[in-house]
């Protein structure tokens, strides 16, 4: 009886694999797509202009990632995705030295290997799609700023902490553009809110009690936005003392519908998307090699090539125009 | 169904024997790992636009299945004498990211030469299975609770001494050579894995210890009774745990080549589910290392297998349905197991309702 059950357990194992690999046949260019988490409303945003992307191109898109910021699954699916043979590997790593062993090993199998959104070793990878250069970010958060108040008067600034490396580099663009092309304008105070909404608020609640002319708080941490948001919304300054800065849309909304906040400043993520797969397909076709200085994608139009990065240039503003359009 | 009709045959001592052999659930689950492994072969196999040939049915890819389930099977074979005790341990997972954090501690702030550092490793390892030991065997808690509670002391230890932040990186490519190179046609781990599965075989299955265990998982009273040094087995099972955790943490961070704080996060229950899937009664008492190491295999097929299916692949769904299967697997194998006992159970009914004979001496 059980030599039956061996037989009928091998013969229904053939069977149900043939009825499956019928439907496999596929010749299509296969890129496989790994964000830090997947079910991060960020990365869903990023894979909407993956899927455009890869509707455009008619290639195959793979979009797998661990369900929690995961490194060792981040390496097991990559090292999957190896055996598997796909033609392109784009990855947003969670850990820079830990998933580089696993790109290298694809590099050595003749597979493309490009990094999105979070950088790997640059041995690693080809290219970095880099999503903002700290000088885009400190410019367009001050032209956006003069813009909102019409190039004249004091504002403050909120910022994370006084130390990150990130937020001093991002505050010296804002101050190097703002001598370079604002002289009515002046920054009247910088204050950290530790990357607390609470003392966001509390912080900018002093600076309107301190600064009676402020007409602007920008805030370029991103609890920092909603924080000064809810301040200005309840010392009754709406409108008249403007709101904006480096933040994420859905954190923001309800701040930008009630027009306390002008503008949130940020990237384009599904840009982000689009922009990594037509440069995996262009890798991958021989057409983007090492030294460019541009590449082409699509309807995106061209987009500037520094060293092994990629530029994705301007960040994106968003308003109470194009907020509703994204979720993340 | 031709041998039941001569059921009388079975009176057959050497028959008998062969039947139960092919019966037993190591067997069965063979035959589940077998299925698997054909079935992923012809439907996870494929040429590429390049016409290579890739998927599931290539050696690399089964080499990377035995890569990623060396450290979940370690963890596995140190919860199967565990379990055989009716005992848990659900700190193994937790332990393994306290090891691997300390081991990058003691190379990268401590300055120690790579072995050294594994010495100690595993020293502490061994130590902090002791700790669930004592907590065990002299206060007689129950190991659920004891090892609940180091669960989240060792995890957040790790937490504590990384302050959550800390990654070392950046290992000698020597020690790296344990987790991503080949070392006599396997991966380097996996021969760590075999020989500790050898040695946790001898000890389970021929030695006096592993007749201990089983006693002791069937009635702990018995056992004192007995005069087995209960306190003393439980204890070694417990630190043993210890110890293979943190050979696995080891052989994690090789591979990885990082280590962090939150490495073997939820470890802990797939190892539980492929020392259950293999035979090993949860209640102690019954339990094979083979039938372990071939639920692990099962497990590790089906997780590996599903990531090489088109259409899986096309649903972006690997992890998910790997998640759903294995506790389908999981419980198709325990009604499996338990569906015998209520078989049998029927039958002598209907023989006597129906033939009105005596029923068969066992």
């Amino acid at each position: 009886m059980k030599n039956y059950l061996l037989r009928f357990c091998v013969a229904g194992a053939v069977l149900l694999a043939s009825l499956v690999t019928a439907s496999a046949a596929d010749s299509k260019l296969i890129v496989a797509m790994l964000p830090k988490s997947k079910g991060n409303a960020y990365f869903i945003s990023c894979k909407a202009g993956a899927d455009k992307a890869a509707k455009e191109l008619g290639i195959q898109l793979l979009f797998d990632g661990p369900t929690d910021s995961n490194a060792a699954k981040q390496n097991e699916i990559v090292e999957n995705w190896i055996t598997l043979g796909v033609d392109v590997i784009a990855v947003a790593a969670e850990n820079k030295e830990g998933i580089s062993t696993a790109l290298r090993k694809a590099q050595k199998q003749g597979i493309k290997v490009l990094t999105y959104d979070a950088d790997a070793m640059a041995d690693s990878r080809s290219f970095f799609v880099n999503q903002a250069t700290p000088q885009g970010i400190g410019q367009t958060l001050m032209d956006e700023a003069a813009r909102l108040v019409g190039g004249e008067g004091e504002f403050a600034m909120i910022v994370g902490s006084l130390t990150a490396a990130n937020q001093r580099e991002w505050q010296k663009y804002v101050e190097a553009r703002l001598k370079e092309k604002f002289p009515k304008m002046k920054l009247v105070a910088v204050r950290p809110c530790d990357d607390l909404k609470d003392k966001a608020q509390s912080e900018a609640t002093a600076l309107l009690s301190a600064n009676p002319k402020l007409k602007l708080i920008m805030a370029i941490c991103s609890p920092g936005v909603p924080g000064a948001a809810e301040a200005v919304k309840q010392a009754g300054l709406t409108g008249k003392v403007k709101v904006m800065g480096l933040g994420l849309p859905n954190e923001n909304k309800r701040y930008v519908h009630a027009g306390v906040t002008d503008s949130v400043i940020l990237w384009n993520t599904g840009d982000l998307g689009y922009l990594a797969i037509y440069a995996g397909v262009a890798l991958a076709k021989d057409e983007l090699k090492k030294g460019a200085k541009s590449f082409k994608a699509g309807s995106l139009g061209s987009f500037a090539i520094e060293g092994d990065n990629i530029l994705l240039g301007k960040p994106f503003i968003f308003n109470q125009g194009n907020i509703d359009q994204f979720d993340f | 169904m031709s041998t039941a009709a001569h059921a009388p045959a079975s009176s057959n001592p050497s028959r008998r024997d062969w039947r139960a052999f092919f019966t037993r659930h190591e067997m069965l689950l063979l035959y589940v790992l077998i299925a698997e492994w054909l079935f992923f072969y012809f439907a996870g196999t494929s040429t590429n636009r390049r016409g290579v040939i890739v998927g599931f049915g290539t050696w690399d890819r089964q080499f990377d299945i035995l890569r990623h389930s060396c450290e979940i099977g370690l963890l596995a074979l140190a919860l199967t004498p565990v379990i055989i005790t009716a005992g848990i341990d659900l700190s193994v997972g937790s332990l393994l990211g306290l090891c691997a954090i300390l081991f990058g501690k003691l190379w990268h702030d401590g300055g120690l030469a790579i072995p050294v550092a594994i010495g100690l490793t595993l020293g502490i390892g061994a130590l902090a299975g002791a700790l669930n030991a004592i907590l065990i065997t002299a206060l007689r808690l129950p190991p659920l609770i004891v090892t609940l509670g180091t669960y989240s002391l060792f995890r957040g230890l790790a937490e504590a001494i990384t302050r959550g932040s800390i990654t070392y990186t950046d290992f000698p490519e020597t020690f790296l050579f344990i987790g991503q190179e080949r070392w006599l046609g396997l991966p380097t781990q996996a021969w760590v894995f075999l020989m500790v599965a050898l040695a946790m075989g001898l000890l389970v299955h021929r030695t006096t210890f592993g007749r201990a265990f089983r006693t002791i998982g069937l009635a702990p009273e018995g056992a004192r009774y007995a005069g087995l040094p209960v306190e003393r087995r439980l204890a070694l099972v417990y630190v043993l745990a210890g110890l293979i955790a943190a050979i696995a943490a080891i052989i994690y961070t090789a591979r990885l080549g990082q280590a962090k704080a939150d490495a073997g996060t939820g470890y802990e229950l797939f190892a539980i589910t492929a020392v259950v899937l293999g035979g090993t009664s949860i209640f102690g008492g019954k339990g094979t290392i083979v039938g372990t190491l071939l639920g692990v295999a099962a497990i590790a097929v089906l997780k590996n297998g599903l990531a090489c299916l088109p259409v899986v692949m096309r649903l972006n769904a690997a992890e998910e349905m790997s998640g759903l299967l294995t506790g389908a697997l999981l419980l198709v194998a325990l009604t499996a197991s338990v569906l015998p006992k209520i078989l049998s159970n029927l039958r002598p009914r209907r023989h006597t309702a129906t033939q009105s004979t005596p029923p068969l001496s066992p």
